[in-house]
């Protein structure tokens, strides 16, 4: 009788949820893959800390790159293209602050502003890293925060403020030009050349034995962690503790009733630019920093793994936007267990369309800041 | 003396004009009440008095002051306070931020307003702490005009508050504004339920296809056969 039971409540899973099952047993495969690989050593428990640790600095790029998105997205009503290449424009900026400032002397000053075009200068020549050059380092993040900010705005006032009544679709699309004139202005500045920007070898790294193997943190994780923590948190405490941050919710909540009550939504909409354009110059200072290399491409890649992060979040949620980056980051890093390192964007949009079909609104649904 | 009048206003939503050459006025600490038809345009002169449509001719003075086509955010400095009739809550932010954001222009949150607020809607009290999207329709629009009184305002403009409320709830709701007038506060109000608002207010107006038809004492209008008739079923 039980097993007749089971069949039956099987098969109406089946008929009624036929995709639930179907993720349900792939899930049950996965975790019998991973279980059966610790048990007979192909999988190491190392490697395993090591990816997941790898995926969380990705997904607090991801992470810290999305709420200046959110942000826009939520209280200006519009998905901003361009913000990708404000990720781009915020680290060439920043990084040729920190390359004037760590090679001040050693190399020209037209070389060093151009973060080293044409490989006139290099990073790790230069020794630029938290540990070896921290104020060059984090003059450079403040300058990336700062620059970004003049950035947003200028575009803000000259392109997007005309076009704000026509809708959506058309700030879409000026936003989508945006993006190119951006790029390909930054690729006639500092050409197209990937280049190193920190001495790789000189980062300090601390090895932490993990039952079979050593994991390694190095100084530019620990930095990135407490930049983004440290930012995530100040921008929680702003939009729940002060009175603009209300005002920025209520704006998002209902714009007409926020005007009728006596919000200045134009201040608001600058101050919206002020902090989403500083956190988002700040993300990509941090993820070049991260990753030690910089080209004019990098946010315009970026920016597809951040859509999805906004979207899995729930579209406007700025936890949503944070909780979304750490599962797409995670995803990516960790499907090397499974599948070929490739694939590993590929996975993190695989995981964000399933989430979807049994989540359409997002974790943190609702179209709110808070 | 009155504190408001609108004098021949026209004015609509972008190409389409809705009122026609309306004239109203309500005197200081009147209770005014705007019935008619729906699509007569009555929500349409509150929108219009708080600068949310588009001018087409005529003047709305308040206090001596002229106050035609101003900007939203700007209307509420003069005095006036306003609960529209949908969405009139920020849904995602708690009771209490609500009603700090109805004090958004002064500097910091009036306690004594606050309190106010508190006692004569002291379910808001209790529930300050709960998001606003999650509360009934009848304490939303407590909330709503909770919100709106926050500045002590010396006109608030009522959009149907008693729409969507259960039949309990809709005296309680009438009883709460008659203590808001009471106070001294003058009152205009666009009202579905007409009969029980003309026997409220002081005075009212019947706007029909975005024009006057007919202001008297509501009492009167109440008893006119023709409004009656034509406009309250009999």
């Amino acid at each position: 009788m039980g097993a007749s039971e089971t069949y039956v409540r099987g098969r109406r899973l089946a008929s009624e949820q036929p995709f639930a099952l179907v993720v349900g047993l792939v899930a049950i495969w996965l975790v019998w893959f991973l279980l059966r690989g610790l048990a007979t050593g192909n999988v190491e428990f190392n490697n395993l800390v090591s990816y997941a640790w790898d995926g969380l600095m990705r997904g607090l790029i991801i992470g810290l790159a999305s709420i200046g998105l959110s942000m826009t997205y939520s209280i200006l009503n519009f998905a901003n293209f361009a913000h990708g290449d404000y990720l781009t424009s915020g680290a060439f900026s920043g990084w040729a602050v920190t390359y004037l400032l760590a090679g001040l002397g050693e190399a020209n000053v037209g070389s060093l502003l151009l973060v080293g075009a044409g490989g006139s200068v290099f990073g790790g020549t230069l020794g630029v890293g938290i540990t070896t050059s921290p104020i060059a380092v984090i003059a450079g993040m403040i300058f990336a925060g700062v620059g970004t900010v003049a950035l947003a705005l200028f575009i803000d006032r000259f392109v997007y403020r005309p076009v704000r009544d026509e809708g959506g679709i058309t700030l879409l699309i000026t936003s989508v030009g945006v993006a190119f004139a951006l790029r390909y202005l930054i690729v006639f500045v500092f050409g197209t050349d990937v280049r190193g920007t920190t001495a790789a070898g000189s980062v300090p790294e601390l090895s932490m034995f993990v039952i079979d193997g050593s994991v390694k943190i190095n100084a530019h994780d620990i930095t990135l962690a407490v930049v983004a923590v440290g930012l995530m948190l100040g921008v929680h405490l702003l939009l729940q503790r002060t009175k603009l941050g209300k005002a920025m919710r209520a704006m998002s909540d209902n714009e007409d009733l926020a005007r009728i009550t006596g919000i200045p939504t134009e201040q608001v909409v600058r101050a919206t630019w002020i902090i989403g354009g500083g956190l988002t110059g700040v993300a990509g200072y941090m993820f070049v920093l991260w990753k030690g290399t910089l080209g004019f491409n990098d946010g315009w890649l970026l920016l597809l793994l951040i859509f999805a992060a906004v979207i899995l979040g729930g579209i406007g949620s700025i936890y949503g936007a944070i909780g979304g980056g750490l599962i797409i980051g995670l995803t990516a890093s960790m499907s090397v267990i499974w599948i070929p390192s490739e694939f590993g964007r590929a996975a993190a949009f695989m995981v964000m369309i399933v989430i979807l079909l049994f989540k359409p609104q997002g974790i943190f649904s609702g179209r709110t800041t808070a | 003396m009155s504190l408001l009048t609108v004098d021949s206003l026209d004015a609509g939503y972008g190409d389409l004009q809705i009122l026609t050459d309306v004239d109203l006025h309500v005197d200081d600490e009147e209770y005014v009440t705007i019935v008619g038809p729906n699509g007569a345009g009555k929500s349409t002169v509150m929108k219009s008095v708080f600068g949310l449509t588009t001018y087409m001719g005529g003047t709305v003075t308040f206090a001596d002051e002229d106050i035609t086509d101003t900007r939203p955010e700007d209307v509420i400095h003069k005095g006036l306070g306003y609960v529209p009739q949908s969405d009139n809550v920020f849904a995602a932010l708690d009771v209490e931020e609500n009603l700090e954001m109805g004090a958004y222009i002064l500097d910091d949150v009036p306690q004594d307003a606050l309190r106010e607020v508190y006692d004569r809607f002291p379910i808001l009290e209790e529930r300050k702490d709960q998001k606003a999207g999650t509360m009934s329709g009848g304490q939303q629009q407590m909330l709503a005009m909770g919100r709106a009184l926050m500045l002590d305002p010396d006109l608030l403009l009522l959009d149907e508050p008693s729409a969507g409320l259960a039949p309990d709830l809709v005296d309680e709701m009438f009883d709460k504004i008659d203590e808001i007038n009471d106070a001294g506060t003058s009152i205009l109000m666009v009202e579905q339920n007409a009969k029980e608002a003309l026997r409220r207010c002081d005075r009212g107006y019947v706007l029909a296809n975005g024009q006057n038809r007919y202001v008297d004492e509501g009492t009167a209008l109440l008893d006119d056969e023709e409004v009656r008739q034509q406009f309250l079923g009999g």
